[in-house]
C-alpha cells in the first residue's frame, strides 16, 4: 500500500510552521513558545484559550498541517482519522488537576481541568474544530512509539478505515518528577497522509509499509517522524514546491498519482 | 485477509477473579459496587465504586502492578514474538497522588507505556509493545487495532491487556463533573442518575486463524468486524443523535460483511449517565430499526472500568455467545424510552452467532466490535 504526505505542520521550541511556508523544521530541547490563538488562527476562537497547554500544542500543529494540505476549511464533516504518539501525554495537566484535589480535601476539584486529563482530548478538540469523524487514539510505546503510530496510520488507511489520516507526535516538556529521563525535545508535529491516487493535492513524497511492518519514505526506511518530515520538506524544496496559495502546476511531477 | 481468533480471555474484577466467576456472579445479578474505603469521599458527590478490598500498593507505590500480578497468570502461554497492545486511560496515576503528598512513588508507573514494559518483561515478549489511549474506548480500539494488524498479515499474534484503577484522582474528577450516581448505577433505567466507577483488568490473546489452528489453540470466538468514529461534537458529552456510534457500528458491520439482522445481542457501553444511555439507544435504533434486540450493560455489576471496560466486556461477550445467554443488566428496573423490550433485569436466552459490543468516551470517540461465536468455551 502506498500513501502520500500532503501536509506538514509543527510547533517546536524553534517556532511554528508548515511545510509550504518553506521554513526549517527544528526540534531543539528548549522551551516552547506561548501558543496564542492569534499565532495559530485568524478568527476568534474563545475555546482555544480555555484549553490546557498540551491540548493547544497538539491542536495548533494539527491546524498547521491541515492548512498545509489545504484541508483546514470544511463544510461537511469528513472521515479523517488522527493517530498521535506521546511519551508524557497530559501529565503536566494531571499535576495541575491533582493539586486542585490536594487542597481542601477535594472540595476544589476542577471539572474544567479534569476534562483535559486524558491525552486523547486534543484529538477530540481537533475533531470538533475541523469536523473530523475518523477514529483517533494516542500511542505510547516503550520504544519506537512514533513508528508504531505511523504503522497504524498506514494500516488503517490501507484498510479503508478513513480516507485521510493525521499522524504525529505531541509532548510538552518533561514533568519535573522524571529527573532520570532523557531531556526529549518538546513539541508537536503532524503529517497529513492520504492514499495514493485519492488526492490531487501537492505531495511531499510517498510512504509505503513493507511486509515486515516497517515504513519507508521515498524508498528509504523511516527513522522517526521529525526526520520523515524533514526529508519531505527537502524533497519538496528540491522540486520547488509552489508558494502556499498558488495553484499547483500540473506539468511538474508533484502528483505521484 | 486473515480471520482473527480469540484464543484466550482473562479478566479480574472485584466481582470475580476470572471470567468464569465473574460470569456466574453477573448471571446471579450481583454487584460489587459499594462504599469506597480506599480514600475519603466526604467531599465528593457520591461514595460508591467497585473496588477490590485487598488490592495493596506494589513496592513502587501504585496498585496497578498488583492488579497485573493477578491478571498475568491467567493469560496462559503467549508466543514470545507476540505484539503486546495495552490499554489504560490513567495507568498508575495513583502514584501522582502519592508524589504530590510527598510519599514514595515510582514515577515511571505514571507513564502510559509502562504497563506494556512491565508485561513484556514478565512474559518475555519480544515482538514489540505499545499502549493505546482513547478514553473509555481504549481497549475496544486496542482489540480493533490488533485485529487489523492480524487481518492484514502484519503480525500473527497480538496480546491485548487492559487495566484501570479506582483512584481519588479519577473519582474526584467524575464527582466534579457531577457524573457519579449516589446509588449503584442503573444503566438504561428511567431513574438513572450517573455512573459508578470500577476497577479491573483483562487480557485477550488474538491470533490468525492459520496460526491458531497450527498450534491447536482454543477458539473462544472471532473478531469479525470493528469500527471507530468521532462525534466531532463535544469534548465530554456524546452527540445526542448518536451519529459517531452509528458510524462505528456501520463500519464494523461492513467489515464483517454482516447485516444488522445478523446481530443477536448488544453489549452496550451503558454507563448509566443520562446522556450516554440515551445516545446509545438512539444509535441502536437508527442501525437496528424497531427490532427488539437484546441490549445489556455490565456496569451496574462491576462499575465503569474506563480503559479496561472494552476488554472485560469482550471477555464477557464471549461467555454470552458460548452460553447463548444475555446477562441481566444489574440495577435496571424501569426502561428508559427506547429500552422497552430490549434491556432486561434478568438473563435471557439467545440463539445466534454474532454479538455487537460498543464503547464511547471523552474526546467524542466511539468504537464497535462484532464478535463471532467460538467452537470451544
Amino acid at each position: 500500500m502506498t500513501a502520500v504526505i500532503t501536509g506538514i505542520g509543527w510547533v517546536t521550541a524553534a517556532g511554528m510552521g508548515r511545510g509550504k511556508d518553506r521554513t526549517r523544521l527544528e526540534m531543539p530541547a528548549a522551551s516552547l513558545p506561548e501558543i496564542t490563538r492569534q499565532a495559530v488562527f485568524n478568527a476568534p476562537y474563545p475555546r482555544f484559550g480555555r484549553m490546557d497547554r498540551y491540548c493547544r500544542l497538539g491542536l495548533a500543529a494539527i491546524a498547521f498541517a491541515l492548512r498545509d494540505a489545504a484541508l483546514e476549511k470544511w463544510s461537511r464533516k469528513r472521515n479523517v482519522g488522527i493517530i498521535a504518539s506521546t511519551v508524557y501525554g497530559c501529565l503536566n495537566t494531571d499535576v495541575d488537576y491533582c493539586d486542585t484535589i490536594m487542597s481542601q480535601e477535594g472540595r476544589l476539584a476542577s471539572p474544567h481541568l479534569f476534562a483535559y486529563t486524558l491525552p486523547n482530548c486534543f484529538l477530540g478538540e481537533a475533531a470538533i474544530r475541523f469536523g473530523l469523524t475518523g477514529s483517533g487514539f494516542i500511542v505510547s510505546a516503550p520504544s519506537a512509539s512514533e513508528l508504531w503510530c505511523l504503522r497504524m496510520a498506514l494500516t488503517n488507511l490501507s484498510g479503508g478505515e478513513f480516507e485521510t489520516v493525521l499522524c504525529g507526535i505531541c509532548d510538552l516538556a518533561r514533568p519535573p518528577f522524571f529527573p532520570e529521563a532523557d531531556p526529549a525535545a518538546p513539541g508537536a508535529l503532524f503529517l497529513v497522509i492520504e492514499a495514493l491516487g485519492r488526492t490531487d493535492r501537492t505531495v511531499y513524497g510517498a510512504l509505503r509499509l513493507n511486509r515486515d511492518g516497517t515504513p519507508e519514505f521515498n524508498g528509504r526506511p523511516v527513522k522517526n517522524l521529525a526526520t520523515l518530515a524533514r526529508e519531505g520538506l527537502n524533497a519538496a524544496a528540491a522540486r520547488r514546491l509552489p508558494a502556499p496559495d498558488r495553484p499547483p502546476d500540473p506539468n511538474l511531477e508533484w502528483h505521484f498519482a | 485477509m486473515s480471520a482473527v481468533w480469540i484464543t484466550n480471555a482473562a479478566a479480574v474484577t472485584p466481582l470475580g477473579n476470572d471470567p468464569g466467576e465473574l460470569w456466574q456472579r453477573l448471571l446471579a445479578g450481583q454487584t460489587s459496587i459499594k462504599p469506597v474505603t480506599r480514600f475519603r469521599t466526604d467531599n465528593y458527590h457520591a461514595d460508591l465504586a467497585s473496588c477490590f478490598d485487598d488490592l495493596d500498593p506494589a513496592s513502587g507505590g501504585s496498585r496497578g502492578p498488583t492488579l497485573l500480578e493477578r491478571l498475568i497468570p491467567q493469560i496462559g502461554p503467549v508466543p514470545s514474538e507476540a505484539l503486546l497492545i495495552t490499554a489504560t486511560t490513567k495507568g498508575g496515576i495513583d502514584n501522582l497522588e502519592r508524589t504530590r503528598r510527598d510519599l514514595p512513588a515510582e514515577a515511571r508507573d505514571m507513564l502510559l507505556a509502562n504497563m506494556a514494559e512491565k508485561i513484556c518483561a514478565q512474559l518475555g515478549l519480544t515482538g514489540g509493545s505499545l499502549n493505546i489511549n482513547a478514553a473509555c474506548a481504549s481497549s475496544t480500539l486496542a482489540v480493533a487495532q490488533g485485529a487489523a494488524l492480524i487481518a492484514t498479515g502484519g503480525v500473527e499474534t497480538v496480546l491485548i491487556a487492559c487495566m484501570d484503577l479506582v483512584t481519588e484522582f479519577v473519582f474526584s474528577g467524575f464527582s466534579a463533573l457531577q457524573a457519579l450516581s449516589t446509588t449503584p448505577c442503573r444503566p438504561f433505567d428511567r431513574k438513572r442518575s450517573g455512573l459508578s466507577l470500577g476497577e479491573g483488568a483483562a487480557a485477550l490473546l488474538l491470533m490468525s486463524e492459520a496460526r491458531a489452528r497450527r498450534e491447536e489453540r482454543s477458539h473462544l470466538g472471532t473478531v469479525l468486524g470493528w469500527g471507530a468514529a468521532n462525534d466531532a461534537h463535544h469534548i465530554t458529552a456524546p452527540d445526542p443523535n448518536g451519529h459517531g456510534l452509528q458510524q462505528a457500528i456501520e463500519q464494523a458491520l461492513k467489515r464483517a460483511r454482516l447485516y444488522p439482522e445478523d446481530i443477536i445481542a448488544i453489549s452496550a457501553h451503558g454507563t448509566g449517565t443520562i446522556y450516554n444511555d440515551r445516545m446509545e439507544l438512539k444509535a441502536f435504533k437508527t442501525v437496528f430499526g424497531d427490532r427488539r434486540i437484546p441490549i445489556y450493560s455490565v456496569k451496574g455489576a462491576i462499575g465503569h472500568t474506563l480503559g479496561a471496560a472494552g476488554g472485560i466486556e469482550v471477555a464477557l461477550g464471549l461467555k454470552s455467545l458460548a452460553t447463548q445467554t444475555v446477562p441481566p443488566t444489574v440495577g435496571f428496573t424501569n426502561p428508559e424510552a427506547g429500552a422497552e423490550g430490549c434491556v432486561s433485569p434478568t438473563s435471557l436466552k439467545i440463539a445466534g452467532e454474532c454479538l455487537l459490543t460498543t464503547n464511547s468516551g471523552f474526546g467524542g470517540i466511539n468504537a464497535a466490535l462484532i464478535l463471532g461465536k467460538g467452537w470451544a468455551s
